[in-house]
């Protein structure tokens, strides 16, 4: 495998502040959930909140496990441990932006989808992530992406965050076969 | 997106003396969030879509077939129900031959219940189905033992050190068996008191015996567990009336003020005998623990489901494959 | 005339505990010769011992046969083969049969069946009550009449004392023992594994050991007083062993058995729910083991009886409380206790050949087998180097309840005589 750094802390900070803005120029101070998917979507969406916590009034913040809704439980070599997931404000009629580090195949979101409809009918669902690799396997778009990836299918992005990993870096390793 | 793996691979659960601290800990972990989609307008989520859980019965229990029942649909599994007669088994059908059946039909979980300790053993080595232990005999009942765990913790988060008294038939009790396993494991101080005839000599040495309710009150228990009895035990003389098991081994009216002086927690696995292990005001005291059981129960079964797994079915030959 | 010579075996000499080296020649179905080494007469079959050991014939004075009545779980014909696979010439065939052995007639059919089926001989125990049933004695004297040697209710326990009592006093007249399983019923109950620790863990009801002591202790009081020849099945117990020792002691005629899976297994053996390991008496303590073979070595325990109880997988299969009590172990006696007991020396051949041959011949009224001119030549040729495992296809029983089942245990059977004629194992 190949290694390459695709974001250092400096291009995280900037991508985040970036989103942040999109983020409030669609909604200015309209109610807004952030709801972190574990494990790296939920820094992601606490640093939108910290960005954007003295731009607007309306915040509310939720964390999701997706682990009992995949769709490759079977597949797996071992099970995902549960964390369980933290929605602390009404769904019915909230417009919710769901945050995730990196979006892929769309699996992960379509299951996020799943949770959140089962707390309750949303009146909207935005996607926010850090990273768009590409390779969609479901009809699924991130409203908000700070930086588009262009990747292989067997290759891996992996998103480091402070919280979760000590440092905030992004790095690209590229299958070597053609 | 969860990148945490559990380490465990379990097919089966059939008694906590399989398990150690970390597992236990690891499951009743995991059935807190199984816990909070109770408060969720959609109680169910889809983990096990697809998958079938089979209920096998041979021992009346609609109290914990359908606490499983439940727990298997709100993770989306089928739920079937197949209740055998004990009788009928003695005649020409072995346990062998019923397994053989539900093979065929591809089950994914079973779940036993029997009279006769080791049959939930006897069926998990013989197929690939995941078997989940819901009482064998006197022998075990470990997803009793772990929803009580469940429920001890919701009131004393750090076990280590909190002291329970198991009081009751602990002889014929597969509950008690597995009630002293994992509390012994989760370093709670066990201690039992009953009727001597009904308290074996041979019971784990870590449970402390205790002889009289002075002497349990001297313990000071943090929770006491009182355990049904099985109101025929009178008649093999294991103690000579009810009245007197009542006055002697009971939570009377006198005892019960001086639980609540002492804010002592009540478990109780149900169904409660009135007037026997315990006066009714036990049952409408806010520190008796029994309807919190019996919502853990479904959470903690819910996690359990979870945490096991089955192995690949054997696909019977077809016709032709035999021919050939 | 046929001879046949036996070269370079290891064997015991009469009174000897260490195996020596020796040629043997047989004919007419009597020793003839023992040296260092024989020059091979002319036209004798010769048997290459090197390596082997030789034995006298063992015999089992408990075993169950199961026919008439029970062919699916074993018949005459298959549980002698058994017998022969694990080197017995001579098996003691117990009277639970379906009808029982409870009739002179049936005693002379069982008999008649056995000496046409079987290629070893078969001695008959009747019923002591009819039907087993503990509460009416059997013609007893008929049933001696025709051969019956011992007359045994098996497991089921006599009703009380003084039907006990009468049996032993009725048979001081007449060659017949009587044989005794001890028990308490009351206090066995509805047990299906010795009561303990073991018993509590695997929520199984226990037999507590007292049902056996009290049961021994009350059989052997009641010969004491009353005389009859008494002989004690299947000993588990170390207070069991007590008992009969110090009846021994004050001069009691009494003989008393145990058996491999007692001397060899405990109630550990039970964790796994095997019905396997389910038996009358149930398997016991490390610490009754231990005094089992105390028992053995010093003489309390007379024999070593396999009491071969053949059951069916259908029956076994049953759970644990339903499936019936009994393990096989004609073929499994002398391989495991070489195993267990002779390789890591616990035991001698000399003491295993007493407890095996010696004794249950002299129990049962045969002449003794010993390496001696003269003496009739019934033998088994035992490889120690070789090794035998116990698995469906190895065992000539119809049934496969062993303990032993799917293990490899030291030794192999590799040929038995009677007189010079070689029975193919």
């Amino acid at each position: 495998m190949h290694e390459k750094k695709v974001m250092d802390a400096g291009a995280v900070k900037s991508a985040i502040q970036s989103l942040a803005a999109e983020i409030h120029a669609a909604h200015g101070d309209r109610p807004l959930a952030f709801v972190g998917i574990h494990t790296r979507g939920v820094p992601l969406a606490d640093r939108l909140v910290r960005e954007l916590r003295y731009r607007r009034d309306h915040i509310e913040q939720g964390t999701l496990d997706i682990s009992l809704y995949r769709d490759d439980l079977d597949n797996l070599a071992a099970l995902p441990t549960i964390e369980g997931s933290d929605i602390p404000f009404e769904v019915e009629g909230a417009s919710i932006l769901l945050c995730d580090d990196v979006l892929f195949t769309g699996r992960t979101i379509r299951a996020a989808i799943n949770v959140l409809l089962d707390y309750g009918r949303p009146e909207r669902i935005e996607l926010a992530v850090l990273a768009d690799r590409g390779h969609r396997e479901l009809p699924i778009a991130a409203t908000y992406a700070g930086i588009t990836v262009p990747t292989r299918k067997e290759d891996y992005l992996r998103v480091h965050f402070k919280e979760t990993d000590g440092e905030d870096r992004v790095i690209h390793y590229q299958s070597e076969t053609s | 997106m969860t990148t945490d793996v559990s380490p465990y691979h379990r097919k089966d659960l059939l008694t906590i003396g399989d398990l150690d601290r970390e597992e236990i800990l690891h499951i009743l972990d995991n059935a807190k969030p199984f816990k909070d989609l109770f408060t969720r307008s959609v109680k169910k989520v889809p983990t096990l879509r697809g998958k079938t859980v089979l209920n096998l019965f041979y021992e009346p229990s609609t109290r914990t077939r359908t606490s499983f029942e439940i727990a298997a649909k709100r993770l989306s599994a089928d739920v079937t129900n197949f209740a055998v007669s004990t009788s009928s088994v003695v005649k020409g059908e072995s346990i062998l031959d019923t397994i053989d059946t539900l093979q065929a039909m591809q089950v994914d979980y079973i779940i036993v219940r029997h009279s006769v300790s080791g049959v939930p053993e006897y069926i998990a080595r013989h197929t690939h189905a995941s078997v989940l232990n819901a009482g064998d005999g006197h022998h075990a009942h470990p997803t009793q033992a772990l929803l009580d765990a469940f429920t001890f913790r919701e009131v004393y988060p750090d076990m280590t050190g909190k002291r329970i008294v198991v009081a009751g038939d602990i002889l014929h009790s597969r509950v008690a068996r597995s009630v002293f396993e994992i509390m012994h494991l989760l370093g709670v101080e066990v201690a039992t008191f009953g009727p001597a005839t009904l308290v074996p000599r041979t019971i784990p040495s870590y449970v402390r015996i205790l002889h009289s309710f002075e002497e349990v009150f001297e313990f000071d228990p943090h929770v006491l567990y009182l355990l049904r009895l099985q109101l025929e035990r009178q008649k093999a003389n294991f103690f000579p009336s009810m009245r007197e098991y009542h006055n002697r081994y009971g939570v009377t009216t006198e005892r019960f003020k001086t639980l609540r002086e002492r804010g002592t927690w009540v478990m109780h696995p149900g169904p409660v005998n009135r007037g026997v292990e315990l006066v009714d005001d036990v049952m409408t005291y806010e520190r008796t623990l029994i309807n919190h059981q019996v919502e853990n129960g479904i959470a903690t079964r819910m996690a359990i489901l979870y945490h096991l797994t089955p192995q690949e079915p054997k696909r019977l030959p077809l016709p032709e494959e035999i021919r050939a | 005339m046929s001879t046949m010579l036996i070269q370079q075996a290891h064997l015991l000499l009469p009174g000897e505990t260490d195996l020596v080296l020796r040629d043997i020649r047989v004919e007419e179905g009597l020793i003839q010769e023992i040296a260092t080494s024989i020059q091979p007469p002319p036209g004798a079959a010769l048997v290459d011992g090197t390596g082997r050991i030789l034995l006298p014939g063992l015999c089992d004075p408990h075993v169950h046969l199961r026919e008439p009545g029970r062919e699916d779980a074993e018949t005459i014909v298959s549980g002698t083969e058994a017998a022969i696979a694990g080197g017995f010439t001579h098996i003691l065939a117990m009277p639970n049969t379906d009808p029982p052995i409870d009739t002179g007639g049936m005693v002379t059919y069982v008999r008649s069946m056995a000496k046409k089926q079987s290629r070893i001989p078969v001695s008959v125990a009747g019923c002591l009550t009819c039907g087993r049933r503990g509460d009416k004695l059997a013609e007893i004297a008929d049933m001696a009449a025709q051969g019956a040697l011992m007359v045994t209710d098996c497991t089921h326990a006599l009703q009380d004392e003084y039907i006990l009592r009468r049996a032993l006093e009725y048979t001081r007249h007449f060659d017949v023992i009587v044989g005794v399983y001890p028990d308490t019923p009351a206090l066995s109950g509805e047990g299906v594994m010795h009561e303990g620790e073991v018993s509590f863990r695997l929520g199984l009801q226990g037999i507590p050991a007292m049902a056996e002591e009290i049961g021994i202790e009350r059989d052997l009081r009641v010969a004491h007083a009353v005389g009859g020849r008494i002989h004690i099945q299947n000993v588990s117990t170390a207070e069991g062993v007590a008992s009969i020792r110090r009846f021994k002691e004050r001069g009691l005629q009494v003989t008393a058995e145990t058996t491999p899976h007692h001397l060899l297994l405990n109630h550990h053996a039970l964790e796994g729910y095997h019905t396997r390991f389910k038996m009358l008496p149930p398997l016991r303590t490390e610490a009754d083991q231990e005094a089992l073979l105390e028992g053995v070595k010093d003489g309390t325990l007379d024999m070593i009886a396999t009491g071969h109880a053949p059951h069916t997988d259908f029956e076994k299969n049953l759970d644990f409380s339903h499936a019936p009590f009994g393990v096989i172990g004609l073929q499994t006696a002398l391989l495991s206790l070489y195993t267990d007991l002779i390789a890591p020396g616990k035991l001698n051949w000399a003491q295993l050949i007493q407890a095996m041959s010696a004794a249950p011949r002299q129990l049962l009224k045969l002449p003794p087998l010993s390496f001696s001119v003269g003496s009739p030549f019934e033998a088994v040729l035992f490889d120690p180097a070789a090794e035998t495992t116990i698995d469906r296809p190895t065992l000539k029983s119809r049934s496969f309840n062993s303990p032993w089942l799917g293990q490899t245990l030291k030794g192999s059977v590799t040929h038995v005589f009677l007189g010079e004629t070689e029975i193919d194992v």
